[in-house]
């Protein structure tokens, strides 16, 4: 009450002295404090994406939780700069002519909670993951897992019921949820509170976790590799917009994002103050058909939607050139399966598509719902889509955009007609023909069943030279294009941005992040 | 002379009203007619054009599909218009009914009534509409309908108060003691009393309609593509603000003058049709 | 009525307030389409793992009895757990880590409202009709007239970007660095208060004007009283009463209107919890977050009448 009956003059004043005092708490000591080298802080932003509901790996299924997986764990392997596979928490192993696996583990690995990891901790993972009552999204990596034994403290042998192809690949420390976890530390925390407070062998610990907001991490005193990782801390902010990673960014807010908005890469690119990382990604996107509905039921009408867009210009487009056309669904860098010939139903060809659309049962003015979410690049490929689809042939096809979760539920309850959907960072070719093409695949939401298919998706399964097994998926993605279960529309590039200070950040194909933090360093 | 040539007569002599209603006229105009005789279409996509700044041939540069971004908002102007009337419309006549009733009948219902729209009150009017778009589903009728509820409650508090003042006037006892029906005094001596601050809230509301919508769109909750509305227009523009700046800041500036002008208006009108600050708008 | 009373009627009535609005968003939410089994158990969720969790969570029992179960764990203070977010994060210790950051905003940008707006409308009023007055309201009729989340893009754009006085992204929590929060806010603050200080000086100045053509401030003047001690005694003690409504008003729009705001900088506060909250039927936090609005919506309300009657005690409630 006293401040309001000072007279004008003094608000006058008052309102200098405000102005003043937001000058000085300018000057006030905000940017948090980085030291020299050792014990620097690293601020990794994940960027367009702010969920993260569990950091357990026989749980974990949505990408953010990776990065930060990738950072406090290890899988038996992992890729190298040059995407080989090489050991990891094995010292080194063995492939037998059976398929069989036989690791021989690094002695010295100790969790964060300081206990011993040995062959029983990596015989209880695998078990886990394999138990139907624990019914983990990731089961199906190692479903082709008949027996794990623990020989010795660091000695694992892992027996396939048929030989199974893609088992090296989906022990490595991807997108797999095999990371090995503390049979001591789950089983007294439970599963639930393990989520939450995770323990690994990684070279960091979570710190501190706040939902929606940030991961805390810090250096493990613990990590097997010696004068591993260079950085003290990693402060990791959820920020679900891409573009304000990049003002957070430019802005010295962090120093590091996990993507990069597609318009903005070129200009980005010119500037001396940031790097941009950008690389052909292994990732696939396409419009999901059902099948079981009207009127993607009909193969011709099917193949005149492909046959009715121009994939470069959507390249153009919704990616501003960042990535590729793509003819099927394995991605160009996965070159040992990848056939690079185009084919003729994925290539723009009005008169052929019209053909097609004649075969069809259904005709000019037939409507359909395409689902799509967000306001990004997702809804700009439905925008697109549709838009050249229906200017092609005529039909009245429109963009239904919910969100993500909304999209997802509803494929898989075949609640739909065509969908906009993909699939990031799979390493493996089973990863994008079999789970999604085959009749019982898991992320079949198309209802698409070819028996043919099967038999040589499962050959392909079972195939342990790559050289063979790269000629049969090359064989498959021919035989599938024909019956156009899923029209492909393309890759795109993986980006990182990072700041000068940064160094020892090495990008690979499949979005990692959290496992390249143990060689980086800040200036 | 006639009531409403006084009437225009001060409204053209009330400087702010003047300035409204002409910003409002050009706004008007170019939404119903503009948009037509633009050569490009608001719709189609032109890849060869993405984000190009404003130039002669774009005024207000393109779009991250090639559209030309001045067509756009001259359609999206008019859709977001008309959502926003919409809703007021139907926030007006169900709220004014709903108090005239609650004050002319008073007691129970009044307070129940009163009670509903106070609840409604309490919700922060963007969370409300957020909440209603992402519980009925996303496009324009559930936009139209969430600006409503919103905007319910204001008329219906604003209708009481101002029933309650004009229930007791010796006219409108008059008209009871001679047995007209409780409808009729309603509208014929209330209403035509009452209408004018109604009015003046009305256009109040339609500017805020305006940003609600657009708030909504712009979280993607609002109009679907490719229909534009100002708010879509803007979310586009915000998708690519490193790139094409433009967009975003030239639609936001027009919706600012769009709302310029219908604040100016209703403020004039305010001024003219408040007994007490009659004698400020006579300047 | 003795004013006792009185203020317990209106907090009985607040309390009903609550609770009926609570029971109406809940009703609201169930029968939205959409199942948060699916959303959190997502990919290859077997039925049983889904009716498991229907089960554990009560969402097959009455609807009733679902929201009186509810309701009476919140009274004390437990609002239960999240069904999304992060598998099961207790929602109160969600609120209450970001309840601070929005109310700090709030003030944040109210103060700096009342402090440009306490001059703008003086000034406007004092000079009433002369050039100063007409820039004051134009300006101020420019500031409601902009849409907030265009002006903080402009904002971010000019002094973020462009001159690099601010940040452009991310805020401290007060609770962390009191001035590493009032320089971080510093942004959104003045984006989300441009329109209200706009309503704010217009509302007082046409309070002022008003009010200084009334008949006991002619009666004052001819008494001899000087015209400093009118002014402020008389005009504007008077003045602040609707002052002080409106502001009261804006809480609702601070609280719920900066949703986007938050989102746009990056801000943790309940706004954006509550929205993507709702996005994965998230029904608990979505409850939770509503009574918060309420309450804080029917607290500051109270004050507000409070305020009220002791600036005029001529005011009967």
């Amino acid at each position: 009450m006293a401040k309001r009956r000072r007279n004008g003059l003094s608000r006058r004043s008052l309102l200098k002295g405000a102005s003043a005092l937001a000058m000085t708490s300018l000057a006030g000591p905000w940017l948090v404090g980085r030291a020299g080298a050792a014990g620097a802080t690293l601020r990794a932003g994940i960027t367009g994406y702010d969920v993260i509901n569990t950091l357990d790996p026989g749980k974990a299924t949505l990408i953010p939780e990776y990065y930060v997986i990738w950072a406090i764990f290890n899988g038996l392997l992992k890729f190298d700069e040059k995407m080989e596979i090489v050991p990891d928490l094995a010292e080194s192993y063995k492939v037998e002519p059976d398929g069989s696996l036989e690791f021989k583990l690094h002695a010295n690995v100790k969790f964060h909670d300081g206990s011993a990891m040995t062959s029983e901790d990596v015989k209880f993972t695998l078990e886990r993951l394999l138990d139907d009552k624990f019914a983990s999204p990731n089961r199906s990596k190692v479903s082709a897992i008949d027996q794990v034994t623990a020989v010795d403290p660091t000695t694992v042998r892992i027996k396939t019921k048929e030989p199974f192809a893609p088992l090296l690949t989906f022990l490595t420390n991807a997108r797999t949820g095999t990371q090995i976890l503390p049979k001591g530390a789950v089983e007294q925390m439970g599963a639930e509170a393990f989520g939450r407070k995770p323990i690994g062998t990684g070279a960091f610990m979570v710190k501190e976790w706040t939902a929606k907001e940030r991961v805390a991490l810090e250096a493990s005193p613990h990590y097997f590799y010696q004068g591993l990782p260079k950085l003290g801390a990693v402060e990791m902010p959820l920020i679900p917009e891409e573009s304000s990673g990049v003002t957070a960014l430019l802005g010295n807010q962090i120093d590091l994002t996990s993507t990069a908005p597609f318009a903005d890469v070129p200009e980005l690119e010119k500037r001396t103050d940031i790097r941009v990382f950008r690389q052909a990604g292994l990732n696939t996107r396409f419009i999901a058909l059902n099948h079981r509905k009207p009127p993607f039921d009909d193969v011709h009408f099917r193949r005149a939607v492909s046959l009715a867009f121009d994939r470069e210009a959507m390249v153009k487009v919704v990616l501003f050139g960042e990535g590729v056309s793509s003819h099927g669904l394995i991605p160009p860098s996965l070159k040992f399966a990848y056939d690079p010939k185009p084919r003729e139903l994925t290539t723009f060809n009005a008169a052929r598509a019209k053909e097609e659309l004649a075969k069809s049962k259904y005709k000019a003015g037939t409507e359909a719902a395409i689902l799509t979410w967000g306001a990004g690049w997702w809804k700009r490929v439905a925008e697109v889509w549709t838009a050249q689809v229906n200017q092609t042939l005529g039909t009245v096809l429109r963009v239904e955009v919910t969100e993500a979760n909304t999209v997802y539920a509803r494929q898989r309850a075949g609640d739909f007609q065509g969908s906009v959907w993909g699939w990031l960072g799979f390493v493996d070719p089973d990863e994008y023909l079999y789970d999604v093409l085959y009749s019982k695949g898991y992320r079949n939401f198309q209802g698409y069943s070819n028996p043919k298919l099967d038999d040589l998706l499962v050959k392909a399964r079972q195939e342990l030279d790559r050289g063979k097994r790269g000629q049969l998926y090359k064989e498959a993605e021919a035989m599938m294009i024909e019956d156009m279960p899923i029209v492909p529309c393309f890759c795109s590039n993986v980006h990182n941005l990072a700041s000068t200070k940064v160094s020892g950040f090495v990008q690979l194909p499949y979005s990692n992040y959290g496992d390249t933090f143990q060689s980086i360093s800040i200036a | 002379m006639p009531l409403w040539r006084r009437r225009l007569g001060a409204l053209v002599r009330n400087r702010t009203a003047l300035a409204g209603a002409v910003i409002m006229a050009v706004v008007l105009a170019g939404i119903t007619l503009g948009a037509e005789l633009m050569p490009y279409s608001a719709v189609d996509m032109d890849f060869a054009n993405i984000l190009s700044p404003p130039s002669w041939a774009h005024p207000l540069g393109t779009d991250s599909f090639g559209r030309d971004v001045l067509t756009r908002v001259l359609y999206g102007g008019r859709i977001s218009l008309l959502i926003s009337f919409a809703g007021v419309l139907i926030a007006a006549a169900a709220g004014t009914l709903t108090g005239m009733a609650s004050a002319y009948h008073g007691g129970l219902t009044d307070a129940a009534l009163m009670r509903f729209s106070d609840l409604l009150f309490a919700f922060p009017s963007f969370v409300l509409a957020l909440f209603l778009m992402v519980v009925l589903g996303f496009g324009v009728q559930n936009v139209i309908l969430a600006i409503a509820l919103v905007y319910f409650p204001i008329f219906a508090r604003l209708a009481r108060n101002t029933t309650l003042l004009i229930k007791e006037e010796p006219f409108v006892q008059a008209a009871r003691l001679m047995g007209q029906g409780a409808l009729r005094i309603l509208f014929r001596e209330i209403l035509p009393n009452i209408a004018a601050p109604l009015v003046v809230q009305a256009s109040v509301g339609v500017a805020f309609g305006i940003v609600i919508e657009a708030g909504l769109s712009f979280l993607g909750l609002g109009v679907q593509p490719p229909i534009p509305s100002l708010g879509v227009i803007m979310a586009d523009g915000r998708e690519y603000f490193q790139r094409g700046p433009w967009v975003l800041t030239l639609t936001g500036l027009v919706i600012s003058i769009a709302l310029l002008g219908l604040n100016l208006l209703g403020d004039g009108l305010r001024d003219l049709t408040d007994p007490r600050l009659r004698r400020q708008a006579e300047l | 009525m003795s004013r006792a009373a009185a203020i317990s009627w209106r907090f009985l009535g607040i309390a009903l307030t609550v609770l009926v609005g609570a029971f109406a968003v809940f009703m609201v939410m169930k029968a939205a389409p959409g199942d948060p089994a699916l959303v959190v158990l997502g990919e290859q969720a077997p039925p049983e793992a889904v009716a498991a969790f229907h089960q554990r969570y009560h969402l097959d029992a009455p609807v009733l009895e679902q929201f009186w179960l509810w309701f009476v764990a919140a009274l004390g203070g437990d609002f239960g757990r999240s069904l999304t977010i992060a598998g099961g994060t207790s929602i109160s210790g969600l609120i209450a880590a970001r309840l601070p950051n929005t109310i700090f905003i709030g003030l944040y940008a109210l103060i700096l409202g009342v402090i440009v707006s306490l001059a703008m409308g003086t000034i406007a009023a004092l000079r009433r009709g002369r050039v100063a007055d007409t820039v004051a309201t134009s300006i101020a009729v420019l500031g409601i007239s902009m849409p907030d989340f265009w002006l903080s893009y402009v904002l971010v754009f000019a002094f973020a970007l462009g001159v690099g006085w601010f940040p452009s992204y991310g805020f401290v929590s007060p609770g962390q660095s009191l001035s590493g929060a009032l320089y971080s806010g510093f942004l959104p603050a003045v984006a989300i208060s441009a329109p209200m200080a706009a309503v704010f000086a217009r509302t007082l100045r046409a309070a002022l004007l008003e009010l200084a053509h009334r008949e006991f401030v002619t009666v004052a003047r001819s008494f001899g009283f000087a015209e400093v001690f009118i002014f402020l005694h008389f005009v504007f003690r008077n003045a602040l009463i609707p002052y002080v409504t409106v502001i009261g008003l804006q809480v609702r729009y601070l609280l719920g209107g900066v949703v986007v705001i938050e989102r746009i900088f990056g801000i943790a506060g309940v706004g954006s919890l509550m929205v993507d909250a709702a996005f994965g039927r998230d029904y608990p936090v979505v409850e939770a977050c509503a009574i918060t609005f309420l309450v804080i919506v029917l607290g500051v309300n109270f004050l507000v009448d409070l305020a009220c009657t002791f600036l005029d005690p001529r005011r009967a409630n």
